[in-house]
C-alpha cells in the first residue's frame, strides 16, 4: 500500500509517494526567491511552504497514479528544520492523516539522508559509514541499523554548504552557492592561495568551516575588490578544495577509527562534484565500496522521508493530532 | 449579514481560527452551535497541539467528516505562524476528504463577534495585537462585512484613522485583544474598551461557522492568508538593498 511523505524543513517543498522501498514519485518544488536574499529567509520559505504544499502533493500523487484513498500510511519530517517551516507541513500531513484515521509518521529529517540510501533500486544495507554535508548540517553518522545512526562527529560552527554558500556570496555568485563555486572552480588553481587546514590536529571527528570564511575575508580585503574579480577562480577553487579536504581527511580518519565496511554520502553539498571524486579515491584506496546515490535523493526530498519512516515509530490514529514539530535535535544518537 | 444567503446557513460547518493567541474551533449545524471550545495559550499558543484533535472532535459532533460540508478556517491577520498552522490544516483536511474549504478573514469574524455581543452595535473596528507595539484592524459592519480595507498601524495612526472616521461617519464600536492593549490610546481618541475579561473581545466560533456558511467565495484559493506584513527580510531588501540586518538568513537543509 502507498505511503505518503512529506518534507518542508527548509527551502524546498516535497512530496513522494513510496511503496516499501520503492519510490513511485518524488516532487521537489525549489523556491527560487531566495536567491534574491543570498540565503534562505524562513519567514519567506514558510509562505511559500504553504502555498505549494497541497499542490506539491497532489502532484506526488497524480506522478504515482494513485489517490488519497490508497494511502495507509503519511510520513513526515517533524525536525530539526526551520520551525516554521516545519509546521507547514506537518500540519498538512497530520490533517491528510487525520480523517482517514491512518497512522501518522514523524521522521527525524537527518535520519533521512542517510536512509535515501536504503531505497530500491540497489539498496545499502547498514552498517556503513555516511557524511551528511549540507547548507544545515555536517556530521559523520555511524549507520550500525536502519532505525538510527549515532553522530560519530559534526560542525562546531558553520554548516558546509553555509561556508561555500556565504563564500559564493563574497565572489559575487548566486544563491545556492554550490553549483556556481563549482564551475568558477574548476577553472581556477586550487593551490594558488593558502587556506588553513581547520581541525587537522584535531584528533575528533568534529568539524569546523567558520575560519576558512575568516580567511576568505582577510584575503579578500589584501586584494581588494578587483583583485577578488581578476582571482575569484582562483579562491573558489582554493576554498572548495579546503572543504573537501576537510571533510575527506574527517571521513577517513573515521574509517581508520571504526570497521565501516561502505561508505555513503547525504546532503546538498554531497552533489559536489570534487567531494564526491574525492571520496570515491579514499574508498578506492580502502577497497571499500562507495555508494553514491542521485543528486536527487541527496539534496533535501520526501522519499528519503518516506524511507526513514519505514524504521520508524507509526503513530496510530489519534495519538498524533497532538504532534509538535521540533527546531533543533538532541546530539548523540537517534 | 448583508450578502449572506439565508440558505447557505443550512450547511454542516466546522469552523476554527489560530491567528490570535487563543485556538478557536467550533461546529455548526443548519445555523445552530454543536461544538465550541476555545484553548487560551499556555504560556505560547497551542494551536499545534490542540487545533486537529479540536477540529476532529466538532466534525464527531456533526456525524463525522463524511457529512460535514465545509470546512472554514480563519486567514489572518495575526500571527503568522498561527495563521499557517489554520491554513494548513484546512487545506489538508480539505484535500484529504474533499469538504469544500473557505477563507474567512480573521477581522470579519472578530467583527461579527463584536456585532453579536453589542446590541445596536452599528460601525465595528476589530482590533487584533499585532506585536511590535502595532495593531491589526479594519472597519466592519456588525454582521462582520467590511467597509474598508483592513490596516496594520502604530497607536498613534490608529488615533488618527479613529477621529477620520468618526468625522466622515461616526466613531466605531472597537474591542478584540488588540483594543486591549492599546486601551489607552483608543481612550485618548473618545473610545471606552469593554474590560479585559469582557467576551466582547472573543473571536466567537459561531461567527466563523456562519461566515463560513455563508460566504460566496469558497474553495482552496480563498485559504490565502491575509498577512498584511511582507517578510522583515524583504522589507530590508527593498528598502536598504540588503538583507541581513540582524540574522535575517540561515542555511540550507
Ligand atoms: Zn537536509
Amino acid at each position: 500500500m502507498p505511503q505518503l511523505a512529506i518534507e518542508t524543513s527548509c527551502d524546498d517543498t516535497c512530496a513522494a509517494v513510496l511503496d516499501g522501498p520503492v519510490v513511485l514519485s518524488n516532487v521537489i518544488s525549489s523556491q527560487a526567491d531566495h536567491e534574491r536574499y543570498g540565503g534562505v529567509v524562513p519567514e519567506v520559505a514558510s509562505r511559500h511552504h504553504l502555498d505549494l504544499v497541497v499542490p506539491v502533493v497532489e502532484a506526488a500523487l497524480a506522478g504515482a497514479e494513485t489517490g488519497m484513498d490508497d494511502l495507509d500510511s503519511v510520513a513526515v519530517t517533524a525536525g530539526p528544520g526551520l520551525i516554521g517551516a516545519l509546521l507547514v507541513g506537518l500540519s498538512t500531513a497530520k490533517a491528510i492523516a487525520a480523517p482517514r484515521r491512518i497512522p501518522l509518521i514523524p521522521t527525524d529529517h537527518l535520519h533521512g539522508h542517510v536512509a535515501a540510501n536504503f531505497l530500491e533500486p540497489d539498496p545499502l544495507e547498514p552498517p556503513f559509514l555516511c557524511l551528511i554535508a549540507s547548507g544545515g548540517h555536517t556530521m559523520l553518522a555511524g549507520v550500525r541499523d536502519h532505525a538510527g545512526f549515532e553522530v560519530l562527529g559534526e560542525t562546531l560552527d558553520d554548516a558546509a554548504g553555509e561556508a561555500i554558500d556565504k563564500a559564493a556570496r563574497m565572489l559575487g555568485l548566486g544563491f545556492p552557492g554550490g553549483p556556481g563555486l563549482e564551475r568558477l572552480a574548476a577553472t581556477g588553481d586550487p593551490g594558488a592561495f593558502t587556506f588553513p587546514v581547520a581541525m587537522s590536529r584535531d584528533p575528533g571527528l568534529d568539524f569546523s568551516f567558520s575560519g576558512l570564511k575568516t580567511a576568505l575575508v582577510y584575503i579578500g580585503r589584501d586584494l581588494g575588490e578587483e583583485g577578488v574579480a581578476e582571482r575569484a577562480a582562483d579562491l573558489a577553487a582554493g576554498f572548495q578544495a579546503a572543504i573537501v579536504n576537510q571533510l575527506v581527511t574527517k571521513l577517513g580518519r573515521a574509517l581508520d577509527d571504526g570497521d565501516w565496511p561502505a561508505v555513503a554520502l547525504g546532503g546538498g553539498v554531497a552533489a559536489n562534484g570534487p567531494l564526491r571524486e574525492a571520496v570515491a579515491t579514499l574508498c578506492r584506496e580502502r577497497g571499500i565500496p562507495f555508494k553514491e546515490v542521485s543528486r536527487e535523493l541527496c539534496t533535501d526530498n520526501a522519499a528519503m522521508i518516506g524511507s526513514a519512516a519505514r524504521f520508524t515509530r507509526a503513530l496510530p490514529y489519534p495519538e498524533y493530532v497532538g504532534f509538535d514539530a521540533f527546531a533543533t535535535g538532541p546530539r548523540g544518537s537517534r | 449579514m448583508g450578502e449572506a444567503s439565508l440558505s447557505g446557513f443550512a450547511l454542516r460547518v466546522v469552523g476554527f481560527d489560530t491567528a490570535t493567541d487563543d485556538t478557536v474551533v467550533a461546529a455548526a449545524d443548519a445555523g445552530r452551535i454543536v461544538f465550541e471550545r476555545v484553548f487560551p495559550p499556555d504560556g505560547r499558543p497551542v494551536h499545534s497541539q490542540a487545533l486537529l484533535g479540536a477540529a476532529g472532535e466538532a466534525a464527531e459532533s456533526l456525524g463525522g467528516w463524511d457529512r460535514v460540508e465545509r470546512i472554514a478556517a480563519g486567514i489572518g491577520p495575526g500571527t503568522f505562524t498561527g495563521i499557517r498552522i489554520g491554513v494548513a490544516t484546512a487545506a489538508g483536511l480539505a484535500a484529504s476528504t474533499g469538504i469544500t474549504p473557505v477563507g474567512v478573514p480573521t477581522l470579519s469574524a472578530l467583527a461579527r463577534s463584536i456585532g453579536a455581543a453589542i446590541a445596536g452595535a452599528g460601525m465595528v473596528m476589530p482590533l487584533i495585537d499585532a506585536r511590535r507595539g502595532e495593531v491589526f484592524g479594519g472597519l466592519h459592519d456588525g454582521e462582520g462585512n467590511p467597509l474598508e480595507d483592513p490596516f496594520v498601524c502604530g497607536p498613534v495612526e490608529l488615533v488618527e484613522r479613529l477621529q477620520e472616521i468618526a468625522s466622515r461617519r461616526s466613531l466605531p464600536i472597537s474591542a478584540g485583544p488588540g483594543a486591549i492593549r492599546f486601551r489607552s490610546e483608543l481612550l485618548r481618541a473618545g473610545l471606552e474598551t469593554e474590560p479585559d475579561g469582557s467576551p466582547v473581545h472573543r473571536l466567537a466560533g459561531r461567527s466563523l461557522c456562519e461566515l463560513g456558511a455563508s460566504l460566496e467565495a469558497t474553495g482552496p484559493e480563498t485559504l490565502k492568508p491575509l498577512y498584511l506584513r511582507i517578510p522583515d527580510a524583504q522589507l530590508w531588501l527593498e528598502r536598504d538593498g540588503k538583507t541581513d540586518h540582524r540574522t535575517g538568513t540561515s542555511g540550507r537543509g
